[in-house]
């Protein structure tokens, strides 16, 4: 029952918005909505699985920039755009294994890890470019972040397929069983013979083939490669899986709640710019929205749980 | 009458925790108060110590009608509690451990650290413990803790003191020790009461006993009243073979031998084998090696020599992952730490092992893994609402068995209990004992270190005893609990 907390509230706020204001049930608002939440979106179903898994990375924000630069530049050079499509997301996955990697073999916190590599990645990304975006892309890499498919936005389908994707991961394959075990659990972990310094790889490289799509759905929807996209963004993905159930301690989330974390806070921010809220106003808000989730999501626990 | 309670009762969510809780300690007594886990007595502990408070029913406290908000208003009445798990800060010392909360305190709140260190050496050395005040708690082991915790207790000047299963973790001199500054205190005219789990201890300490079971005070009384079989009577609540006995079985062939194993400082030379159908015991006091043992050949500690042969053939085992793929499996004493992923189902801990049996090409079948599930609660005799409830929602019995259940799926053929019944009440024991001996008449080779050398002379076909990293003495089954202590104590010369 409690567990629907966050989707009746999503309902609510849905509602509420239509009402207050004529303007947030029109076909090009809700699209918009869908196109601006896709990037968080897609990040989030990465950190999702990182976050059940006990983990945590910080450097998704700074991996979006580097992926959609990259993809640019080879679009630039005259690639094809898939195959720029294609350079951003491989750059994804290759800083997520290396954070992976990483906090397995060294074993140092991952917070630490991706804190240095959110730092390197950045500046990397600043010194490829010069600091400069990257500009000339072709007309039709817009497709991605601006198109449409079958009557609803192209991102849509995107972002439909990837959660699908997530879920099937996280609820029927060995891996997202033991990237639950490893959360909840990671010397029982162990002890279970679970290769869990494999596995947390995998995981981490995951979420960052998921940043790198991310990263080239921002760069479609600017039209450009900007080295300094996705300031904050990890924060924001953070954020959805947890107001949508997901444990900072590992072993608790699911893909249908991070997505109702991520949207909620896609409506608050649509709301608030259709009524006219201050975007400074706005940042306090969801903010507050992440505290009051998080104590809900935690009395719900304390209760069920209650110790004899 | 020091305390007083009578007729409480504590409802948490639906579970009714404590039906009609009576209990009366006088002061210079030392009073047991017995039971199952689940029977209600942490409960009625905590609500004593101000940790809980109670939904009905009167607490007298000195004469006096008291109800303690708060673990500090209790502590301020006198009333002082060591825990079963020590409530201790691990990267604090000693000293600060035991002054937690109540630092001598210096102007702009600065503490008074040197009179603190001084002080907690005093008191240490007063009851002659092997602690020092400077040490790092964390670095502890599971003993020394618990006497930190019992430092903590008594120098708040108390006049009654609860202890919750202070022995569960110590060895036979440690828990001697314990009992020692339990009749010190008595002598003291303080008000003791004593939680335990082991029934052979209750004689050594005990004046008078109050049995809790489902909740409500069944039975008080001096101890020297009652039989230890009739107290295992109140506490389960129906007739039970008060002493599990084993029979024995022909052992088959050879499935783990060790050879040599030695980690530097650790262990020395550690050679045996284990043979299909045989429950080996490995006794010894705290610190022996015995769970070190139990770790370097399930591949969690590297070792500096030695070979590790399963079925005949060396195997190279450096990770629990390479142990496990041989078929052996370790249960460990710290079931909650390393035995069982609490807040995830049951049914992902039994099948957490073995993965492999029930997914296709690493996509899970739902429906094997329930049919699994269902499959060893009802072997087990697991008792849970459901495949679905999570792990850490059951009794310490019954955790045990979701752990046994999860290496009968993967199909071990050796099995290391460390301490399996640690924690566990005594109709829980005896199934757990009943499962071991299943698994050894279906072929499996056990190795079971236990403290409890009763348990050991109940369960065990043959029992090694270690000491200081080596294996000390081999004895048959139907040995003494003092040949077994001249083994694990005395030195070789000595025997």
């Amino acid at each position: 029952m409690q567990r629907l907390l966050p989707f009746l509230s999503l309902i609510v706020l849905f509602v509420a918005l239509a009402i207050a204001s004529p303007h947030f049930l029109t076909e090009t608002n809700l699209s918009s909505v869908v196109r601006q939440t896709a990037v968080i979106n897609t990040m989030s179903l990465g950190m999702t699985v990182i976050i059940i898994a006990g983990g945590i990375d910080l450097s998704v924000g700074a991996m979006l920039a580097m992926s959609g630069v990259l993809g640019t530049m080879a679009m630039e050079s005259g690639m094809p755009v898939p195959a720029g499509i294609l350079i951003g997301v491989l750059t994804g996955l290759f800083w997520g294994s290396l954070n992976g990697f990483l906090t397995t073999r060294l074993r140092i916190a991952p917070f630490i890890v991706t804190l240095g590599t959110l730092g390197i990645i950045r500046g990397l990304t600043l010194i490829i470019t010069g600091g400069l975006p990257v500009h000339r892309v072709p007309q039709s890499f817009a497709f991605l972040g601006e198109g449409n498919l079958l009557g609803v936005p192209f991102v849509l389908w995107v972002v439909v397929i990837c959660a699908v994707a997530t879920h099937v991961v996280l609820e029927h394959t060995r891996l997202g069983r033991y990237a639950f075990a490893i959360g909840s659990n990671p010397d029982a972990a162990v002890y279970a013979g679970v290769p869990v310094g494999f596995d947390t790889t995998a995981i981490y490289a995951l979420g960052g083939l998921l940043t790198g799509l991310a990263g080239m759905i921002e760069a479609s929807r600017l039209m450009t490669g900007q080295p300094t996209a996705g300031n904050g963004y990890e924060l924001q993905a953070i954020a959805a899986v947890v107001i949508g159930g997901g444990s900072l301690h590992g072993g608790e989330g699911s893909v249908i709640g991070t997505l109702i974390g991520a949207l909620i806070m896609g409506l608050l921010s649509n709301g608030s710019d259709l009524l006219g809220i201050s975007p400074y106003l706005q940042q306090a808000i969801i903010g507050g929205v992440i505290i009051l989730a998080v104590t809900v999501d935690e009395l719900r626990k304390r209760r069920s749980h209650g110790d004899g | 009458m020091l305390l007083d309670l009578s007729g409480i009762q504590k409802r948490f969510g639906g579970v009714t925790a404590l039906r009609d809780g009576n209990l009366a300690v006088e002061p210079g007594e030392v009073h047991l108060l017995l039971g199952e886990n689940g029977a209600g007595k942490s409960t009625l502990m905590k609500i004593v110590a101000g940790m809980e408070r109670r939904d009905s029913g009167r607490m007298l406290w000195q004469g006096r009608a008291a109800a303690f908000q708060t673990p500090a208003e209790a502590a301020a009445a006198g009333i002082a509690m060591v825990h079963q798990e020590s409530l201790l800060a691990p990267h604090l010392s000693v000293a600060e451990n035991i002054f937690l909360g109540r630092e001598q305190r210096l102007p702009f709140g600065w503490v008074n650290r040197r009179r603190m260190v001084e002080q907690a050496a005093r008191l240490i050395e007063e009851h002659h413990f092997p602690l020092h005040a400077d040490w790092q708690v964390g670095r502890l082991s599971p003993a020394a803790k618990q006497l930190v915790g019992i430092c903590r207790a008594i120098q708040h000047g108390s006049s009654l003191l609860i202890f919750d299963e202070p022995t569960s973790s110590l060895s036979g001199a440690e828990t001697e020790e314990v009992f020692r500054i339990v009749r010190t205190l008595r002598a003291r005219g303080m008000g003791v009461i004593y939680i335990t789990h082991r029934l052979e201890e209750l004689r050594a300490v005990g004046d008078r006993v109050t049995i809790l079971r489902d909740g409500a005070t069944v039975h008080n009384g001096p101890l020297a009243e009652v039989s230890t079989d009739r107290i295992i009577q109140y506490m389960v609540g129906r007739e039970m073979v008060s002493i599990y006995q084993r029979q024995p079985l022909d052992p088959g062939p050879e499935l783990l031998r060790v050879e040599g194993l030695t980690r530097r400082g650790v262990l020395h030379e550690v050679s045996f084998a284990l043979r299909t159908g045989e429950i080996v015991g490995l006794a010894g006091l705290i610190g022996a090696g015995r769970t070190e043992a139990c770790r370097a050949i399930f591949g969690v500690d590297p070792v500096d020599a030695g070979t590790i042969f399963v079925e005949g053939r060396a195997a190279r085992i450096r990770s629990p992952r390479e142990a496990v793929a041989a078929g052996i499996a370790l249960i460990t004493e710290d079931r909650q730490r390393t035995g069982l992923a609490l807040r995830l189902p049951l049914a992902y801990n039994v099948t957490l092992a073995n993965l492999g049996e029930i997914s296709h090409f690493g996509v899970l079948d739902r429906q094997a893994q329930n049919r699994v599930t269902t499959d060893y609660i009802a072997r087990l005799r697991i008792r849970c609402s459901s495949g679905r409830q999570a792990a850490g929602r059951l009794s310490g019995g019954n955790q045990q068995k979701v752990v046994i259940a999860k290496w009968l799926f993967r199909r071990a053929r050796v099995f290391l209990f460390d301490e399996p019944t640690r924690g566990i009440d005594v109709g829980a024991k005896a199934e757990v004992f009943a499962v071991m001996d299943e698994l050894a008449r279906s072929g499996a080779a056990i190795l079971m270190v236990s403290s409890e050398m009763q348990e050991l002379l109940q369960v065990a076909d043959r029992i090694l005893v270690m000491r200081q990293g080596r294996i000390s003495g081999e004895l048959p089954g139907r040995t003494t609990q003092e040949e077994i202590m001249r083994y694990a104590a005395l030195e070789p010369e000595a025997i």
